[in-house]
């Protein structure tokens, strides 16, 4: 090249990168003025936050469920690697969790620190709250503040709705997905007065098709509607607030050989699960504040609920007329900076009056099950926080069961900080839960087994906790790692037994042990030009003994590895989703030897992967989101045992694991007005 | 002659991007930035303004700091903006402000 071009290119491409360099930063610089405190670094805002106190919790915001179709809170949870989400059975399209390898009865539900879906709504409880409709979740592993009862023996679900006092305006969120669902979200809240406020939220859901892919004859997912509506208010004066509010869901569900291509056995009907639900519900909290400067304030806080639930499976049926109502009285206030005092007294009665059919034959009679039960309780919770570095929490409980008699909960939570960059974490306590054996598992009536329900004992188990949280500042970045060792010891427990006989399903009460060790690192990365990346790996060693013998929980994946990551581009204007999770294996329910000398089911599923994407543009007034599920096309093999003959006893459309439906794609729309 | 043409291309490029001029102001508003909500509202509105790149409000000190480029927008149609949200505001002048900081 003649020399003089030589130099020009040179100079060319040394004066192009340093102008790239420079260019985002070449700008009349009118801050120097700023005290540090006041500088605030222009950082993707994080979707996830670690709480700062002794529990183990984390909450999620809606930064973080943007990030996914987030329909309802049982699809929150797909970029997390702590909570497991199960794929809905076909029978009735309910997703259930999993928290440190346990089931979702185990994790104690509130909405806004107020027990809630209990009994016969448990099952559901997750698809009755729209995505669009909450705040943030807060999820708190183990063993969690006795303030909120006994019954959080795996952990804590708290969801948060959006407030009346948040920006007045509306929003509307339309979603459409390749499965043929459609739903419809709106919120819009009105601010009367300074200090009183009024929101509303509605929902409606409608699948108006259904697949039935792998030709087995049963649809994948049920077709199902439903209309929720929610009224919230509060009053938020100097000294005196008042949240109080009322809700009400309708849903129909129809599932089972109600496709096109269904074929029925010859000579008999069509096999049709349906479940009709009524749901109405209120509450009330009032605080007043006694002393601002020591945060001392005195709260009561009630709630009432009635659930009515038709369901038949075939002929086999349930039905349950539910109420509940509770009552709490807390009082809480600091002594100083080192020392805060909890205390309260707690109410709770459920009353379910249920009938039960059990035999697959329409003449067959219903059985009447009346169970109540009454638990009144006090606690009592101190916090030591001597200095930032060091926060203890010690709880204790004492409550009266009318059916179980008297028990005690006791918990322990502490945090310390030996440096400024580590955080360590431990905590043991107990916990409880009363089982409603019909009303939390009549879903298992879509299964040709003979279901047995015994004389349930209360479930009791004990948790103990480790975690230590690393914090890297890297230049603008933040690498944060965590590592936490969960181990859960049932001292008594419901256990579902499909192992002991393939046509019997045995709902009964724990002889010999059954625990659940879990660990799990995790490792995420913040960047300051807004991309955010999520590394986990999970391992879970779940055993509970069956007819004797100690063996692993059967339809539970033996870990999870996840990666995340989300790219928010300036003025996160575009936002880029991905989550990619393997899911490993786990060990099925004992099979049978079929009449052609086969096994009924492989006595073990395989690891499986799943890939989930979106895309989100936002714009003044709206935002687009586009995206795909379970883009690897995963998806669990012959799920539907004897589907050619579901009258049968070895028919079974419980024992799911993994994906029913294929690739998945989705589009949604929010329009705001006045709201951001 | 690819080199040529690639370096008359880099040259280019190479202007254009050092010709972005990146300007910041300063405003304060009236009626006051009372919560989040407020700075929510400005930030989450402020954000689709052509040309601005970055917002940052500040409750204590009641300021709001646009940084833009003027290629594309300028201050009075950042004003403008904000006023459609019905905030009336002030620049501040960063020679004034040092004023007040040192008194």
């Amino acid at each position: 090249m003649f020399w003089p071009f030589k130099y020009l290119y040179s100079s060319a491409l040394v004066s192009f990168f340093c102008a790239l360099g420079t260019s985002a930063q070449e700008y009349v610089d009118t801050t120097q003025w700023k005290d540090l405190d006041d500088f605030v670094f222009t950082h993707r805002k994080s979707g996830k936050f670690k709480d700062d106190g002794p529990e183990n919790s984390f909450m999620i915001n809606r930064t973080e469920l943007s990030r996914a179709a987030c329909c309802n809170l049982g699809e929150s949870f797909t970029t997390n690697a702590s909570v497991d989400v199960n794929y809905s059975d076909p029978a009735t399209g309910a997703k259930q969790i999993k928290l440190l390898g346990l089931s979702g009865s185990y994790v104690q539900l509130l909405t806004e620190n107020m027990t809630n879906f209990r009994g016969a709504a448990r099952p559901y409880a997750l698809r009755y709250v729209p995505g669009p409709w909450m705040k943030s979740i807060s999820v708190s592993k183990g063993c969690s503040s006795v303030k909120n009862g006994f019954e959080a023996m795996s952990g804590q679900i708290n969801v948060e709705y959006l407030k009346p006092q948040d920006l007045s305006g509306e929003a509307i969120n339309l979603y459409f997905d390749s499965e043929f669902k459609l739903e419809a979200n709106a919120d819009a809240n009105f601010h009367l007065s300074p200090k009183l406020n009024t929101e509303i939220l509605a929902h409606f859901e409608d699948r108006f098709m259904n697949h039935d892919s792998d030709g087995d004859g049963f649809v994948e997912s049920p077709d199902l509607r439903q209309v929720n509506f929610q009224n919230r208010w509060n009053y938020l004066g100097s000294r005196y607030i008042m949240h109080a509010g009322f809700g009400i869901i309708n849903e129909k569900s129809k599932a089972g050989q109600i496709g096109k291509h269904s074929h029925i056995s010859e000579g008999r009907h069509p096999y049709v699960i349906e479940l009709n639900t009524q749901r109405y519900e209120a509450y009330m909290k009032h605080a007043v504040i006694l002393n601002k400067e020591q945060n001392s304030n005195i709260a009561l806080m009630a709630g009432g609920s009635y659930h009515g639930l038709g369901a038949s499976y075939g002929y086999k049926g349930y039905g349950v007329d539910e109420g509940n109502a509770n009552v709490s009285l807390m009082y809480e206030s600091d002594f100083g900076r080192t020392h805060n005092l909890s205390m309260g007294l707690s109410y709770n009665y459920d009353y379910l009056n249920q009938r039960v059919r059990t035999e697959n034959l329409s003449e067959a009679a219903r059985k009447k099950i009346l169970e109540k039960e009454t638990t009144a309780g006090a606690y009592a919770q101190y916090t030591f926080k001597p200095f930032d570095k060091l926060m203890a929490m010690f709880g204790i409980r004492g409550d009266y069961s009318s059916e179980f008699g008297w028990f005690a909960t006791p918990r322990f939570n502490i945090r310390y900080n030996p440096i400024e960059m580590l955080s360590l974490r431990a905590s043991a306590g107990k916990g409880y839960r009363s089982v409603f054996g019909w009303a939390e598992y009549n879903y298992l009536l879509a299964s040709g087994r003979r279901i047995v329900v015994e004389n349930l004992n209360q479930e009791a188990s004990w948790n103990y906790g480790l975690n230590a949280t690393l914090t890297f500042p890297i230049g603008a970045q933040t690498l944060k790692l965590d590592a936490e060792y969960f181990y859960t010891r049932f001292v008594r427990q419901v256990i579902t037994d499909y192992d002991s006989n393939p046509h019997i399903l045995t709902i009964g009460n724990l002889r010999g042990k059954s625990y659940s060790h879990t660990f799990q690192i995790e490792g995420t990365f913040e960047s300051n030009f807004g991309l955010s990346v999520t590394a986990a790996w999970r391992l879970n060693d779940v055993k509970t003994t069956y007819n004797g013998i100690l063996m692993e929980k059967p339809l539970t994946s033996r870990y999870k590895a996840l990666l995340t990551a989300s790219f928010s581009t300036e003025m996160d204007i575009w936002q880029f989703d991905a989550t990619f999770v393997v899911n490993g294996g786990g060990r099925m329910p004992a099979p049978y030897v079929t009449s052609s000398g086969d096994f009924s089911w492989p006595k073990r599923f395989k690891a499986f992967p799943q890939l989930n994407l979106q895309v989100t543009r936002w714009f003044r007034n709206f935002s687009i989101y586009i995206g795909g599920e379970n883009l690897t096309n995963f998806r669990q093999k012959n799920p539907i045992i004897a589907s050619e003959d579901p009258w049968s006893e070895n028919f079974d459309s419980t024992m799911i694991w993994g994906p029913l439906h294929g690739a998945m794609g989705y589009v949604g729309v929010r329009f705001n007005f006045g709201k951001l | 002659m690819k080199r040529v043409i690639l370096g008359l291309l880099l040259c280019s490029c190479t202007m254009t991007l050092a010709a972005k001029e990146i300007t910041e102001v300063v405003f304060t508003p009236q009626p006051r930035m009372v919560c989040q909500n407020c700075e929510k509202k400005i930030k989450g509105n402020l954000r689709f303004e052509k040309g601005v790149k970055k917002v940052e409000t500040d409750l204590k000190s009641q300021t709001i700091t646009v940084t833009f480029d003027a290629d594309k927008t300028d201050k009075a149609k950042i004003e403008e903006a904000l006023n459609k949200l019905h905030y009336e505001v002030e620049e501040i002048i960063v020679e004034e402000n040092l004023k007040e900081e040192v008194k």
